[in-house]
Order: structure tokens, then C-alpha cells, then sequence
């Protein structure tokens, strides 16, 4: 009687042990999700005027992070499954496209929530809908101050969002003003103060030179700026003004954008102004793109750059996936943006699973704002909301309801051709990689 | 063909196609009338729709000047964003005139007092370009056109302190509705008579003897001015007309009514080879075919941005889905590329032309006056025989 006890107990035993496995695939692979699903709408530039590479990186991840969040039983409201489904929708980078779209989002597609959104005009443009209508919204790319400021502050004659008690438009891109103090924090803690600013002559160029001017000027340093039209392919009279002044500039700082910039960065090296000894290179972030960068500008050794987005060696495991399946779709490094988007899906997606609901906007926004979450560009939270409504003195209105800590960093190659993977991330300092804050030609870490 | 000719011989022996095209023009006035009280539409088509009045605006207007006058302009956005640009900055900033002691402040501007403003600046510049473009002709005016137009687009860009830059310039709302619905109806309606009374105002001047100018100007301008036409007067005339209407329909669109905001980039000669391009499908010789090609043609580019094709016979797709979804992105603009190809290739005067053409009857007068030359060629050679 014993032995058959033991021995059915084994069996018993046994047959649990070789069934766990199957159960645990059963689990994974084959959730059984409710009919209905949560249908998250994407809006992202598809077609002219509007970035058309931007839109179709957002959207490659909006969809990649449906597929992650699917194969791990979608979204569980109480005790049911939800299946996740993107809507992507194309805004054409056109205020009034964009606005017609969300339009469709909500009345047509009856989304839940909406993320995306490549170009400010479109953000500002659409967010009072969102929110009048109570949509929960991630935006992952606009960049614009007001975007997030609007919640508490007036913007164009337009009440604060948050005037109802509940603001449903969260940030977690950069703030513009967040991604300019950077570099001139860098060059002010390298202890400049000569500097020539080459600037092009577009609402990107112009204000970010009016930004960066302001800023030295403030902290005592001399400004020469420089307008240059995008396009220009022979900047040698320009250069030549630079070459022609009694003492070279500490460092010329270069707010061009495109081929522009690397035909600019290669003909000031070749004419030796920077980077030299005496003088700092500063080029833009396109430079981050270093096959193009190195085909481009080869005398450009030295060259330090700004990146906005989590740098390459602090890349998370999750980080890593998505960046090799984005470079086995595109060949090319994963951008900010479509890291953004793909976090941003799970963002909602937490907010949803901790409300308990996916269609009451005012639960989820509450339940956002107390997001706290590692993803592929790092930890997620908002140090401002209605959990927490009362910003310092001095910190700006565009941290209601931001991301506060978008990785913004300046970096820097040290070997011809190398990769941006291996360059140098040399400020701010809890950043460094090589723990050098700046290598002058010749100089390695 | 033979009972299309039956239906035809019929018609044209009862109500008559001109009173048949009109009373189909009625109806087609009261759907548009009907439609927002259509409580299964929701406000997301009535946008639609709204956006497909603005551009038939565009569209039309453009028709007059390029189709019947001949100025292949591409400045039309230029004179759009011109009245939405000033509407908004007037809206926001007011004016002073110091030498005349007049500080307007934006208080004192109401936002129909700015669009007001829009419009006649926007004529203004008109006036101004259209002077400008009294010796250029064909090539040169289109290159001089677009050059005005980039002008004005990179001062938009550039001028970000002013103008917001690629963020745009946001206009005083021109409606202050708090219900949404409301709200939607009475902008739907407003734009509706916007077009209404723009594509009257333009028929009125395109069936005037100023019309007959404009057509005299864009077959021969050296013979119509030796026939008398004041060449100078009409063409600055119609470019000072064109621009008004373009100029207010930019100033009351962007005023909240279809956007809350113009960017530079609505300016772009992309949008403007869009204006074109509708206006082509439509008809360029034609108002009321460029109003309809444009609306049709928004209408079928926001429709086609998600196509669906539902699988036969219970099949599903390996995610269980019995449809394929087709997200079009920029593919629906390739697909409208390849039916204005079409429509160059096969029918110049735009694929609604026939049938706006049929409508009016003119085959049968050009019928009637050919059998009639022919009859006198007949007694003029029965003539010559017998003589």
C-alpha cells in the first residue's frame, strides 16, 4: 500500500514536472486574449511636407512595440487580456492634416490613447483636441517648450490644459531648451570664452544661435555669429573671415544641419581653423550618422558633436534588441525618436494595466503620472503632475508633466573612421565614457 | 451607346440638359445643405468636407486665372498664406501708423476685422505682382511666380520671432462655440457659403465681358490688345480678384474654421503642384469642374489613407484577421500622380469636363453650327455649279 503510494506520488511528481514546460509555453505563446482590443493611435509624418524617415522609424516602432507587448498577453485589465493594435495615421508634418487625423483617431477608430507626433507644429496643433477629449497622450518626438508648458501655462490665447483638474498630454522627447544648455554648459566648463557660432539661416539654425548667444553672453563669453544659407557648398570666403582675425576663436560651433554641415566641418579642418590645438570643432548631430560622417568630412579627427538620445554604451538589454532589429530593418543606428515611441507604447500600456481601465482618460493620466519604469532609453517618470503640482521657483513650465531626463550629451571621435558606437561621450561628466571631459588633437583617452 | 443616345435624344426633347444639369447642381447644393444634420456622419467628415470647400476655393480661383486668363501663376499659396499670415499677425500685434497718429492694438482688432485686413493685403500684393508681371508670359511668369512664392515661404521660416517658424503662426479663432457639434456645423456651413459665394463671384466675372477679355488675353494677348482689350487693366485686375479670394479663404481657414495654425510649409510648390493638379482632373477651363476635382480629390486622399480589402470565402490572415489592411501613406499621392497622368494623356480638359460640357449643351450648338456652315458650303457649291 505504501509503495503504491510513493510510486503513484513519483508519477505524480513526474508528470507535473514534464507538463511545466508545456504550460509555461501555453502561457506565453498562446494568450487568450478578450475580443475586444486597445487600439492606440499613431500619428507620425508619412508622406511630403512632413519627414517621411521620421514617420516610418516611429511607426517600425510602434509596431515592433505591439509585437513585444502582444507576445507577452497584451494588456491585463482586471482579470482579462487585452490585445494591443496601433493605428498609424499619416500627419503629412501639417498642422492641419494633423488635426483632420486625431479627428479620425477619436471618432472614426475610437483609439484609447494616441503617441507619435514627429513635428511641434503638429503637437501644439493637436494637443488642445486630445486633451478636450480626454485622450491619454504620449508625445515622442516634438520638441517644442510649449508642447509640455501648456498644461499650466496659457500658450496662444489658449487656457492651461490642466485649467479641468486633468492634463492628458505627457512629453517624454527633449524639451528644445533642455537640449541647448548642454552645449554650452560643455564649452563654458572647458573654460571658453572667445566663440564664433556658423549658423544657418532657418527657424532651426536661428534660434538655437539666438539660444546659444544668450546663454555665453550671459556667462560673460564674446559671440561673433555667422548666417549661412542651407546649401552652400563653398564656405571658404566665410572661413576665411574666421582665419583673417587677430586670435583664433576657443571654438567654432556649428548649428548647420544635413550635407550642409559636413561639407562646412570638412573645409574648416582642411583650412586648419578647427579643431586645432587652439580651437574646439563643435559640428552637429548629424555627425552621430558616422559612415556619413567619415565618407564626408575625413579630415574631421577630433570633431566633438551633440547627441540627443541614450548613448550607445549605455544601451539596456532592451536597448541592444532594438537597436539590432532597427539596424536589420534600416542598417543604420536606432534614432531617439523611434526609441521614444517604442518606450512610449509601454508607458500607455503600464498606465492602463494600473488604472484597471483603458477607457477612463482621467484614471490613466493618474496613473501615468505615477509611471516609474526602465525601457529602452532608461527610467521612465514625471517629477511634475497633479500628483506632484507645485514646480520649484526657478524650474521652467516645460517640465509639467516631462520626461526630465531625455540623455542629451556631447560626444566626441578620437580615431579616423571611427564608429559613433566607440566615440567618446564626453559631457555632462556622469556620461563619460572615457573619463576625459574634451582630447585635443593628438590626445587620446 | 445607342440607348445612351436614346436617354440623350429624350432629354434633350423634354427637360432639356441645361435644366437637367441645373436641377442636378440643386440637388447636389442640397445634400451639401442636408449633410451636417446627418446625425450617423461624425464631425471627423465634416473636416473633411471642410478641407474639400477650402481647397475648391483654391482650386476654382485658380481655374480663373491660369485656365481662363491664362497667368499660369504658382504664387496662389503665396496669396493664401499672405492673408492668413496678416490676419494673425494684425490679430496678435496690432498696428501703429505714426505718421498718420493710428496705434490699432489687438484689443481693438476683432478677428473679421483681421481677415478683413488679410484680404486686402493679400490684394495689395496682387496688385503689386501683377504689375510686376505686365511683360512676362508663360515660362517666365511661372518661374517669376515661384520665385515669390519661396520668397515669401523663407520669410515665414526665417522670421520665427515673428511668425513662429516651421511651428507656425496660430490665428485668433474666429467662432468662440464651446459645444464641439455646434461648433463644427456652423464652420461647415460658413465655409460652404464661402465657396458658394467665391465660385459666384468668379462665374459672374468669367461670364462678363471681362471674361471675354481674359479668354481674348490667353489666345492671342498681341491680338487682343490690338483689338482693344486693355491688357494691363485685366491682367492686374484678375491677379488683384484671384488673390482677394485666395487671401480670405486663407484667412478664415486657418482662423480655427479648418485649422488652428499655417505653417510654412503650406506654402511649399508641392502643395501649390496640388492645387494645380486638382484643378487639372477637374477641369482648368472650368470653375465649377476645379472646385469639384478638388473636393473629390481631398476627399478620395483622405479616404484612401487606410485601405481595406476584406478577404473571400471566410479566408484569414495568420493573425486571424479576415481583412488586409492597406496603410497608404504617401502611395495614395502616387496613385492621384498616375490619374492626373492619365488625364493629361487621355482628357485635357479634365475628367469632369464631358460631363459639365454635355450638361451645358454646347455640342449642340456646335452640331447646329456646323450643320449650318455645311448647308451654306452646300448652296454656296450647288452655286458654283450651276453658275
Amino acid at each position: 500500500m505504501k509503495n503504491r503510494s510513493v510510486t503513484l506520488t513519483l508519477i505524480l511528481v513526474v508528470a507535473i514536472l514534464a507538463l511545466m514546460p508545456f504550460s509555461v509555453i501555453r502561457a506565453d505563446g498562446h494568450c487568450e486574449f478578450a475580443d475586444e482590443a486597445i487600439k492606440i493611435g499613431g500619428l507620425v509624418p508619412l508622406s511630403a511636407p512632413g519627414s517621411v524617415g521620421g514617420g516610418v522609424a516611429m511607426s517600425w516602432a510602434f509596431n515592433r512595440a505591439v509585437d513585444d507587448i502582444n507576445a507577452d498577453c497584451g494588456v491585463q485589465i482586471g482579470d482579462q487580456n487585452y490585445r494591443l493594435q496601433i493605428v498609424i495615421g499619416d500627419s503629412e508634418g501639417s498642422p492641419e492634416r494633423g488635426q483632420a487625423v486625431v479627428e479620425r483617431f477619436i471618432l472614426e477608430d475610437e483609439v484609447h490613447a494616441v503617441s507619435g507626433v514627429y513635428h511641434s507644429a503638429v503637437g501644439l496643433a493637436t494637443m488642445g483636441i486630445l486633451d478636450e477629449n480626454g485622450v491619454p497622450t504620449v508625445f515622442s518626438e516634438p520638441w517644442n517648450d510649449n508642447v509640455s508648458a501648456n498644461g499650466i501655462m496659457e500658450y496662444d490665447g489658449r487656457p492651461p490644459r490642466n485649467a479641468d483638474g486633468v492634463d492628458h498630454i505627457f512629453r517624454i522627447s527633449p524639451a528644445s531648451s533642455m537640449v541647448g544648455s548642454v552645449v554650452v554648459d560643455w564649452l563654458l566648463a572647458e573654460g571658453v570664452e572667445d566663440i564664433v557660432i556658423i549658423a544657418e539661416n532657418t527657424d532651426y539654425g536661428q534660434p538655437a544661435a539666438a539660444d546659444e548667444l544668450a546663454r555665453f553672453e550671459a556667462a560673460g563669453a564674446t559671440v561673433t555669429q555667422i548666417n549661412v544659407e542651407l546649401g552652400t557648398e563653398d564656405f571658404v570666403p566665410i572661413l576665411s573671415r574666421i582665419q583673417a582675425r587677430e586670435s583664433a576663436p576657443d571654438v567654432v560651433r556649428i548649428l548647420v544641419t544635413g550635407e550642409t554641415s559636413f561639407n562646412l566641418t570638412q573645409q574648416m579642418a582642411e583650412l586648419g581653423i578647427a579643431p586645432t590645438e587652439d580651437t574646439i570643432c563643435v559640428t552637429n548631430q548629424f555627425a552621430f550618422q558616422s559612415e556619413q560622417y567619415w565618407e564626408n568630412v575625413p579630415d574631421g579627427n577630433y570633431c566633438t558633436f551633440n547627441r540627443v538620445g541614450i548613448i550607445p554604451s549605455l544601451f539596456s538589454d532592451i536597448a541592444i534588441g532594438l537597436n539590432e532589429a532597427y539596424f536589420e530593418e534600416f542598417e543604420d543606428i536606432i534614432p531617439s525618436f523611434a526609441m521614444a515611441s517604442y518606450d512610449a507604447l509601454h508607458i500607455i500600456a503600464d498606465g492602463m494595466e494600473r488604472a484597471g481601465t483603458m477607457s477612463d482618460g482621467a484614471a490613466i493620466v493618474e496613473a501615468i503620472e505615477s509611471t516609474d519604469l526602465d525601457l529602452s532609453q532608461g527610467r521612465y517618470y514625471f517629477e511634475y503632475g497633479n500628483h506632484n503640482p507645485d514646480l520649484p521657483e526657478g524650474t521652467p513650465a516645460f517640465m509639467w508633466h516631462q520626461w526630465p531626463d531625455p540623455v542629451v550629451t556631447m560626444m566626441q571621435y578620437f580615431e579616423p573612421g571611427q564608429s559613433s558606437l566607440d566615440a567618446a561621450v564626453i559631457f555632462p561628466e556622469v556620461y563619460q565614457t572615457h573619463g576625459t571631459g574634451y582630447m585635443a588633437p593628438g590626445e587620446s583617452p | 451607346m445607342a440607348l445612351f443616345k436614346r436617354i440623350e435624344s429624350a432629354i434633350d426633347g423634354s427637360i432639356g440638359r441645361r435644366r437637367l444639369g441645373y436641377a442636378l447642381l440643386g440637388l447636389v447644393i442640397l445634400f451639401f445643405l442636408w449633410f451636417p444634420n446627418d446625425t450617423s456622419q461624425s464631425n471627423y467628415v465634416k473636416t473633411v468636407f471642410i478641407s474639400g470647400f477650402f481647397y475648391a476655393i483654391l482650386s476654382s480661383s485658380w481655374a480663373l486665372l491660369a485656365g481662363i486668363a491664362g497667368q499660369f501663376s504658382f504664387g496662389h499659396m503665396a496669396f493664401m498664406g499672405i492673408g492668413a499670415y496678416v490676419a494673425g499677425l494684425f490679430a496678435r500685434d496690432g498696428i501703429t501708423f505714426a505718421a498718420l497718429g493710428i496705434a490699432l492694438t489687438p484689443e481693438s482688432i476683432s478677428s473679421v476685422g483681421a481677415i478683413v485686413i488679410g484680404t486686402i493685403v493679400a490684394g495689395a500684393v496682387g496688385l503689386v505682382i501683377g504689375w510686376l508681371l505686365l511683360r512676362l508670359r508663360s515660362a517666365y511668369l511661372a518661374l517669376f511666380t515661384i520665385a515669390f512664392s519661396e520668397l515669401f515661404r523663407i520669410a515665414m521660416l526665417t522670421e520665427y520671432d515673428y511668425t513662429g517658424g516651421s511651428n507656425g503662426l496660430s490665428l485668433r479663432p474666429l467662432l468662440q462655440v464651446a459645444d464641439v457639434d455646434t461648433a463644427r456645423q456652423i464652420e461647415y456651413y460658413l465655409m460652404f457659403a464661402l465657396l458658394i459665394v467665391c465660385l459666384l463671384l468668379m462665374y459672374r466675372v468669367a461670364h462678363s465681358p471681362i471674361g471675354m477679355f481674359l479668354r481674348a488675353m490667353r489666345e492671342d494677348e498681341d491680338a487682343a490688345s490690338a483689338l482693344g482689350v486693355n491688357v494691363v487693366r485685366y491682367k492686374i485686375l484678375i491677379f488683384v480678384f484671384t488673390s482677394m479670394i485666395v487671401g480670405l479663404a486663407g484667412a478664415i481657414f486657418y482662423s480655427d474654421i479648418g485649422s488652428e495654425r499655417i505653417i510654412p510649409e503650406q506654402l511649399e510648390v508641392l502643395q501649390m503642384s496640388l492645387i494645380i493638379a486638382y484643378a487639372v482632373i477637374g477641369g482648368m477651363e472650368s470653375l465649377l469642374g476645379a472646385a469639384a476635382g478638388a473636393f473629390i480629390s481631398r476627399y478620395l486622399l483622405e479616404a484612401m489613407r487606410e485601405v481595406v480589402i476584406t478577404l473571400p470565402l471566410g479566408l484569414t490572415l495568420p493573425d486571424g484577421s479576415d481583412a488586409f489592411v492597406w496603410e497608404t501613406g504617401a502611395w495614395r499621392f502616387a496613385l492621384f500622380g498616375l490619374v492626373m497622368v492619365f488625364t493629361l494623356r487621355y482628357m485635357r480638359n479634365g475628367l469632369l469636363y464631358p460631363i459639365l460640357d454635355w450638361f451645358s449643351g454646347r455640342d449642340l450648338i456646335m452640331q447646329e453650327t456646323v450643320s449650318i456652315r455645311k448647308s451654306d458650303d452646300d448652296v454656296a457649291a450647288d452655286m458654283e455649279d450651276s453658275g
